[in-house]
């Protein structure tokens, strides 16, 4: 064949395809949903799954214990009947008793039994099973330092069960809403390799949606569970989820309309999408995470090579009043407007300010004032003896390393600022951008003196694994403060949440004082909605909560595809 | 040639099981941990130890060594870190994406290479050779990640002629095999397009050069005072000869079929080898390094033996026996 002919043969048949379809042919994705994702799923057994993806996804997927929502208006979780339907605190606040439903079945027609859920629990509390939420079982009963789930969780009938805790605390009802798997597809399964189980790839769940299919590192499509009762069933036929790593790939996709939801958009979007593409939304998410320069609290040689209790302070930043005044020097009201716009809010404390109730609402933010901050370096014993612009104490120059994590070029501009602010009241900071992997793990480990980071809250309330022992992988800071450590205990020992109020409120206050590392902002992701998509219900706990509940509105809004 | 292509074959076992165990304590030895990007603010702060303890990272090198070569022995590559599934898996479901975008970006780039390198050494120093040889030079020095984007942007969103990114439709698995077909193709033109031209550019360069070279030479003076048509001077006679460094170029080119190409896979989202490796890197997900690794040397060994015995088909000077 000729290339003409061959060329004429191959538009011919891309005609006869193109125009194949029929006039009357309903359209699919009329009742499909199409979400873009940065990053896929790693595992659909939510026993051992971390990533953010499968999180947000096996929630649909999975029966819930509760139906947990978040009041915006006072920042706590509510609890709503799930697979739970009444639940009672008994044996002062040590037994928690839970009623079950006993109508709900597996996607395979098993029904859900008490047995599910212990044999999950004590799936969750195995350390060779390594599960990111084992500490959700912390505070049950332990035989010779391991979850015994046979002491903890004690089945009475197919419709009751009671949880016995060691002690008495507010989250409680939190660390047991955790998601079950089924008993008859797990119970051989080895615990050591669970997370690589083949029958992850196939979750069998009892939510509104059921996995249909899932192409690694391309899609992964639910389509409407009709047996689901947790909560209700879907509305939309098919949920389908996109892995589009390139952020501009992305937003391209969601402008053409062949994607209905993506997360996030950057603020440097904004204003374009808002201007040319009137089919889109955009909403807010409420902040979880926030950014922070970390100053290092502890003398490192000491920490690594001691291992004593009580570290001597770091010999840079070990004073309170070097830590304040580096706060002062840098102006991170002018970072956050330049990296955020108006989609951030200035840190005050670690505290998120979604949780309203537990707010210290009268710490003033420290302003950006060099003025002070020399002041302060000062009267810390710290000025120029030798004349050459950088102060000095003892002989040793103000002078350190800044670590960053390489292709983060929202970090890259915070650390350049801070140089710069630095070096404006006497203070040499070097720069040092590192590959992710490298830099987190020295963060962890505490090898870095001085590092930008970022951290990511749950939605109770729990600043003991921020601020606890030192030795926490997530005290990054190495911040040591014995009344803390006496909040924390008395914070986490209340029968009510809201009673912790006032301990989680004096924390803040000697955060703030202690300014343990400087806080920067927190991120209020913007998530893009085609405008087709009704009912959507985006707010802190997830872009797919009550994803159940989505529709199509308008069905001439056909996308192309 | 037989027992040439045998004892090349045998000789490359070693080569490669030299290779994997270089690749197996160089990304150990290498700062980072392959748990430390799971630790997030949300999970148990005993995570990480227990995960290392899980993944059998605590065991000291020697330990993991061994018992790594125990079970490559036993034909089984691990199960990935960050994937929580078996590496030959993840391999088997990705070298055929790979291969539908490689294998017709290298057909686009040796085709359109060649037609460039034969229209321009034979049109040398008129307008279209310059026209050629300019747009060449530029093509092949704009990035790709900037074409690819500029791609996206033009063709997919103004004009709205081509996909932006993926393999097909999210709802492609319900379509006619023609229309599945054609849906697939259309997903193709932009990153093959984008990963074939700027190597086609070169390839034409190469070609046109090596074809001026041969078309000096006395047998295509001969061939032509025979009086043959140009066609089969240049087709037969000149033509052969001029392939033989293309075909050094086709040879080299061949680990790239599965070497994958990061750049172009991660604009058009399209879950190839490329992308596959990057991300075990940057994860520290030993076991599928290794497997991307073992991929890419038996690319390279292929491709060399490959070359290897096109020369002897071109040129039948050179014999292995």
């Amino acid at each position: 064949m000729s290339p003409r002919l061959l060329f004429i043969a191959v538009l011919c048949c891309g005609l006869f395809v193109s125009c194949g379809k029929k006039s009357g042919e309903k359209d699919p994705m009329n009742e499909t949903a199409v979400v873009a994702l940065s990053g896929d799923a790693d595992t659909f057994n939510p026993i051992v799954s971390g990533s953010a993806t499968s999180g947000d996804i096996q929630g649909n997927i999975y029966p819930m214990m509760f139906d947990v929502s978040f009041d915006p208006r006072d920042g706590s979780l509510q609890y709503d009947p799930g697979l739970v339907v009444r639940w009672e605190s008994a044996n002062d606040g040590l037994d928690m008793i839970l009623h079950l439903r006993t109508d709900v079945r597996w996607e395979d027609g098993i029904l859900i039994t008490p047995e599910d859920i212990k044999f999950s629990f004590s799936l969750y509390g195995d350390p060779e099973v390594a599960s990111p939420r084992r500490n959700y079982v912390e505070s049950m009963i332990f035989t010779d330092g391991k979850f015994d789930p046979n002491r903890s969780i004690e089945i009475i009938d197919d419709s009751t069960m009671v949880f016995h805790f060691a002690k008495r605390y507010p989250l409680q009802l939190f660390h047991l809403n955790l998601h079950p798997i089924p008993k008859h597809i797990y119970r051989n399964a080895d615990r050591k390799t669970l997370r690589a189980n083949p029958a992850n790839e196939h979750p069998v769940g009892a939510g509104p949606f059921k996995l249909d299919e899932w192409v690694h590192q391309q899609q992964i499509d639910l389509v409407r569970n009709p047996t689901c009762t947790l909560p209700y069933p879907a509305k939309l036929d098919r949920v389908i989820f996109r892995i589009i790593s390139e952020p501009t790939t992305r937003l391209t996709e969601l402008k053409k309309g062949t994607v209905d939801v993506m997360s996030p958009v950057y603020p440097d979007d904004v204003k374009d999408i808002q201007e040319n593409n009137p089919n889109i939304r955009l909403e807010t998410l409420p902040p979880r995470s926030y950014e922070y320069i970390g100053w290092m609290n502890i003398d490192i040689e000491e920490y690594h090579n001691s291992g004593k209790k009580n570290i001597k302070p770091h010999p840079l930043f070990g004073d309170a009043r070097v830590r304040q005044a580096l706060t002062y020097a840098i102006n991170r009201k002018g970072i956050m407007e330049h990296e955020l716009g108006t989609y951030g809010e200035l840190a005050v404390t670690d505290f998120s300010p979604i949780f309203r109730w537990a707010i210290k609402h009268d710490l003033i933010p420290y302003p950006h004032d060099q003025e002070k901050s020399r002041q302060l370096l000062r009267s810390a014993g710290w000025s120029d003896t030798n004349g050459d612009g950088i102060l000095d104490k003892g002989g040793r120059d103000f002078e350190f390393t800044l670590y960053y994590n390489i292709g983060n070029k929202r970090r890259e501009y915070v650390a350049t600022v801070v140089q710069k602010e630095l070096k404006d009241v006497g203070i040499k900071v070097n720069l040092q951008s590192v590959e992710p992997t490298v830099l987190f793990q020295n963060i962890e480990e505490k090898r870095y003196d001085a590092f930008i980071g970022g951290f990511r809250v749950k939605l109770a309330i729990d600043p003991s694994d921020r601020w606890g022992d030192v030795s926490n992988p997530f005290n990054t800071v190495g911040f040591q403060n014995r009344r803390i450590g006496e909040l924390l205990k008395l914070g986490l020992h209340v029968p009510n949440e809201r009673d912790a109020g006032p301990f989680w409120k004096e924390v803040q206050s000697i955060i703030h004082q202690e300014q343990p590392c400087t806080f920067l902002y927190w991120n209020k992701d913007i998530v893009g909605v085609n405008r087709r998509l009704k009912n959507t219900n985006i707010n802190v706990l997830g872009v797919s909560d009550d994803m159940w509940d989505w529709q199509i509105g308008d069905p001439n809004s056909y996308m192309t595809y | 040639m037989t027992r040439y292509i045998f004892r090349r074959v045998m000789s490359a076992i070693p080569l490669l099981f030299g290779l994997l165990t270089f690749t197996f304590f160089i990304i150990r030895l290498a700062p980072g941990d392959p748990v430390s990007l799971y630790v997030q603010g949300d999970v148990d702060p005993a995570f990480a130890q227990n995960l290392r303890n899980s993944l059998g990272l605590n065991d000291p090198l020697p330990v993991q060594y061994v018992k790594w070569v125990k079970s490559m022995l036993l034909g089984e590559m691990g199960v990935s870190f960050s994937r929580n599934a078996a590496v030959t898996k993840i391999l088997a479901d990705t070298i055929p994406n790979t291969l539908l975008l490689t294998v017709f970006a290298l057909l686009f780039n040796f085709l359109i290479g060649i037609a460039l390198g034969i229209t321009t050494a034979l049109k040398r120093g008129t307008c279209t050779d310059h026209l050629v040889n300019i747009t060449s030079l530029f093509v092949y020095s704009m990035p790709e990640f900037w074409l690819g984007l500029m791609l996206i942007l033009g063709i997919s969103l103004q004009l709205d002629l081509l996909p932006a990114s993926g393999m097909h439709s999210p709802l492609a698995k319900y379509l006619s095999t023609p229309r599945y077909l054609w849906d697939v193709f259309q997903h193709m033109i932009l990153p093959v397009f984008v990963l074939g031209v700027a190597s086609a550019a070169a390839t034409g360069r190469y070609m046109r050069g090596s074809l001026l070279e041969v078309i000096n030479q006395d047998y295509v003076r001969t061939a032509r005072a025979k009086g043959l048509s140009e066609f089969l001077v240049i087709g037969k006679h000149a033509l052969r000869n001029a392939l033989i460094p293309i075909i050094t170029l086709l040879g080299l080119s061949l680990p790239f079929l599965l070497g994958g190409a990061v750049i172009v896979e991660t604009v058009f989202a399209w879950p190839g080898m490329g992308k596959l490796t990057v991300d075990a890197i940057f994860a520290r997900d030993y076991p599928l390094i290794i497997g991307c690794t073992l991929v890419s040397g038996v690319m390279v060994i292929l491709g060399n033996l490959l070359a290897d015995i096109l020369y002897a088909i071109v040129d039948p000077r050179i014999r292995y026996e």
